[in-house]
């Protein structure tokens, strides 16, 4: 396991991502990882003195997971990112590219998820 | 009258790679400029999850071409501690001299190409005369001139023999030489003062706050370099954080400027410490669990994160790179500038826009 690792809900990343804020820590960045079980793990880096701390978020594909972007602007180009090849619902990003940060209209939605996202799309465009 | 948007890139002399910035106007200055990326995007990140955790060193290599060494030295440490494998310490020293090579032609490529931003091409020709010499060296050490390929889980591929290390030495002290030459033109022409001074002032807190790296960070004053962390030879090596205070273009390029004699002097330190021994060791089983590896590339630091399963396939490889880190002030720094400033500042952030989108 990574060191200094938190699990927390998604309900407390604000206060938490807040709290680093204030404490002086810089936003390195976020990981978003496909468990294959229907849930998505976020993990949020942040760094003081070159000392990383992380927090993990297990969301379930459906549910909604709120920017930090209002925290850290510098979140918003990840969190897109997370969004766009991951399908994750990442909710009031500062600047929200809807689904086309880095994919195209003609794409599939979501490439970096496991296989059922992809498929359900590909049985949708049909 | 209202505002106008001009577009900017994805093809414009002043970019190498595709980055398109759409840049809302009042008159000659930018209101609010909006990135737009995904035109090489390659899906890296997936394609290591279908290949052997063995074969992504070479996947990795070819984010970038600039700092593709470095990409594959912060891949290998994740997996050599996955692996609790404990690499050679001659091992450690050529990585660090190829890295600082690196380091050394990536601030030459970027100084060249601000040269050339603000049109004195004779000072970018003379720089990259320069660059062409770690070319050659890296052609002579490795085989190949971009990606060299020297890493490996467990160690490096090749070897330095020491009539290579000490002609490396001649060369990078030849290179230090010109350099500080051309440095009188870099830091008191009028012109190219008149292009840097005071443009796109970033100041050390906004840098913090939005993430900066690397040379963005240490020119705006913060004395951030992960090098001082010790990882590879660095630890056994003398050398502190190159920083500059104003935060303008000109501190930028201050900062690379130092940090190319810097190199110059790191690589001269691995050459005179590095120990006689073996250059890997044998790499058995397979990686399992979480590891974060972070190494310092010429743009600042990049994070691997790696996820295995004690299978030959990686779950998850997420590769943070320096520009990705560095966009934000970019978005921060352009309202308020001129438009005519707008190439010098999206140089300034030495942007790698395959780094980026992987």
């Amino acid at each position: 396991m990574i060191e200094n690792a938190f699990d927390i809900s998604k309900e407390l990343l604000h206060i938490e991502v807040q709290d680093s804020k204030i404490n002086g820590y810089r936003f390195v960045t976020a990981t978003c990882v496909d468990l294959g079980n229907g849930t998505f793990d976020v993990l949020y880096h942040f760094d003081k003195d070159l000392e990383l701390k992380n927090y993990r978020v297990n969301v379930k594909k459906e549910d909604e997971l709120p920017s930090i972007s209002n925290i850290y602007f510098s979140a918003l180009l990840v969190e897109n990112e997370m969004k766009e090849l991951f399908g994750l619902n990442v909710t009031n990003i500062a600047i929200d590219y809807g689904g086309h940060m880095l994919l195209s209209d003609e794409e599939l939605n979501s490439p970096m998820a496991k296989q059922q996202i992809v498929i359900e799309q590909r049985k949708g465009d049909k | 009258m209202g505002n106008t948007v001009i577009p900017f890139g994805p093809q414009h002399p002043v970019l190498p790679e595709p980055l398109h910035l759409k840049l809302v106007m009042e008159d000659e200055v930018i209101v609010e400029a909006i990135p737009a990326i995904g035109y090489v995007h390659r899906g890296l990140e997936k394609l290591t999850e279908v290949k052997e955790f063995t074969q992504n060193v070479f996947i990795v290599e070819r984010i970038c071409g600039i700092c593709s060494m470095m990409h594959a030295q912060a891949y290998c440490q994740g997996v050599e501690t996955l692996m609790n494998l404990q690499i050679p310490d001659r091992a450690k020293y050529l990585r660090v001299i190829w890295a600082e090579l690196h380091r050394l032609h990536s601030h030459l490529l970027w100084l060249g190409l601000l040269a050339d931003a603000f049109g004195f091409e004779s000072l970018f020709m003379q720089v990259w005369r320069n660059r062409e010499k770690v070319m050659d060296i890296m052609e002579e050490t490795a085989g190949g001139r971009v990606i060299i390929s020297v890493n490996a889980i467990g160690g490096t591929r090749r070897d330095m023999s020491p009539e290579a290390l000490r002609k490396v030495a001649v060369i990078v002290d030849e290179i230090k030489e010109d350099m500080m030459q051309l440095e009188k033109v870099f830091m008191a022409d009028y012109t190219v003062k008149h292009r840097l001074v005071g443009v796109g002032v970033l100041d050390s807190a906004i840098a913090y706050e939005l993430g900066a790296v690397g040379p963005m960070a240490r020119a705006s004053g913060i004395k951030q370099d992960f090098r001082t962390t010790g990882y590879a030879a660095y630890g056994e090596l003398d050398f502190e954080p190159i920083v500059e205070t104003d935060g303008d273009s000109y501190a930028r390029t201050m900062v690379r400027l130092r940090e190319v004699y810097q190199s110059v002097d790191l690589i001269k330190q691995a050459i005179e410490k590095i120990p006689d021994g073996e250059i890997s060791v044998p790499v058995k089983g397979m990686p399992n669990g979480e590891v974060i590896s972070r190494v310092e590339q010429p743009r600042g630091e990049v994070l691997y994160y790696l996820k295995a399963n004690g299978t030959k396939n990686l779950d998850r490889l997420r590769i943070r790179t320096p520009t990705f880190a560095n966009i934000p002030t970019l978005l921060k720094m352009l309202p308020g500038s001129q438009l005519a400033d707008v190439p010098v500042l999206i140089l300034t952030i030495d942007p790698c826009i395959s780094c980026t989108e992987r």
